[in-house]
């Protein structure tokens, strides 16, 4: 219960902190009429998220550390909603072509950098681990 | 304040994820695709669109100075929703190869997402 309690309390903190930095992203490009602060963010955090499912595959993490960062921060920090209203409003202002390029480079490149994150994170647990057991 | 909004929305939002997540895991079986993520990402898109519809009229693209928008717009469904996740799913089932499965995954999720927003968007704007 204590470490469910804990897991939940690391969520929220991560969430809370991955919003912030959402919000401060799209603070900078509002005045794009593309929203590229919304493929800024879900791009990196797949990147992120990756790199952290691949380490975690290699390297004993806390769950509350594990689900903090993941659940938390890179879920709070990325969003489906907020893609969904720009491709509404794209469409809307009658730039099919443009919601389309979003959904493409959302699409490719949050599934192409969470793959590469995946392998960046188990070559970096891994050297980690030999390191660790080199001293 | 601008800032406390945000987190608090936020936090809520994610916790709201992790255990909304939690909760259709343990009912619903994850065999051929992830669909406790693609349930809480629905819900969510469903959430803001109602909400953009009802306060709004439209996709309010002007409104960081609106203490509502942040806290249930960006704060609270935008962390209810995630992207990283599905990356990661999706990825995960090209990796195993498993073509059609991926393909229907990101139709539902993207698709479903923006279909569910629009229909909740121009539902409240009736009222």
């Amino acid at each position: 219960m204590k470490s469910k309690l804990l897991v939940i309390a690391a969520v929220f903190a991560g969430g809370a902190a991955g919003t912030l930095l959402r919000y401060v992203i799209n603070l900078q490009t509002i005045t794009l009429l593309f929203p590229l602060g919304t493929i800024i963010e879900n791009l990196a955090g797949s990147l992120l998220l990756g790199f952290l499912t691949g380490w975690v595959l290699v390297k004993m993490v806390p769950s509350f550390v594990k689900e903090g960062l993941g659940v938390g921060f890179c879920g709070g920090f990325t969003t489906m909603s907020t893609l969904a209203a720009d491709t509404v409003f794209l469409t809307e202002g009658g730039s099919l072509y443009m919601a389309g390029l979003y959904l493409i480079i959302s699409l490719t490149g949050g599934v192409t950098l969470a793959i590469a994150g995946m392998a960046l994170g188990q070559h970096a647990a891994h050297k980690k681990r030999e390191a660790g057991e080199g001293a | 304040m601008n800032v406390f909004l945000v987190a608090l929305g936020g936090g809520a939002g994610a916790v709201g994820r992790y255990l909304l997540g939690l909760w259709i895991k343990d009912r619903m079986p994850q065999k051929k695709i992830p669909t406790a993520m693609l349930f809480v990402n629905l819900t969510g898109s469903l959430g803001l669109g109602l909400f953009f519809g009802f306060i709004y009229n439209e996709v309010p693209i002007l409104a960081y100075n609106d203490p509502l928008f942040l806290l249930v717009g960006i704060g609270f469904f935008g962390a209810f929703t995630t992207f990283s996740t599905f990356s990661i799913e999706t990825s995960a089932l090209l990796q195993k190869k498993k073509w059609p499965e991926a393909a229907l995954y990101t139709a539902l999720t993207i698709g479903g997402s923006i279909a569910v927003f629009l229909t909740g968007m121009t539902l409240m704007t009736l009222f």
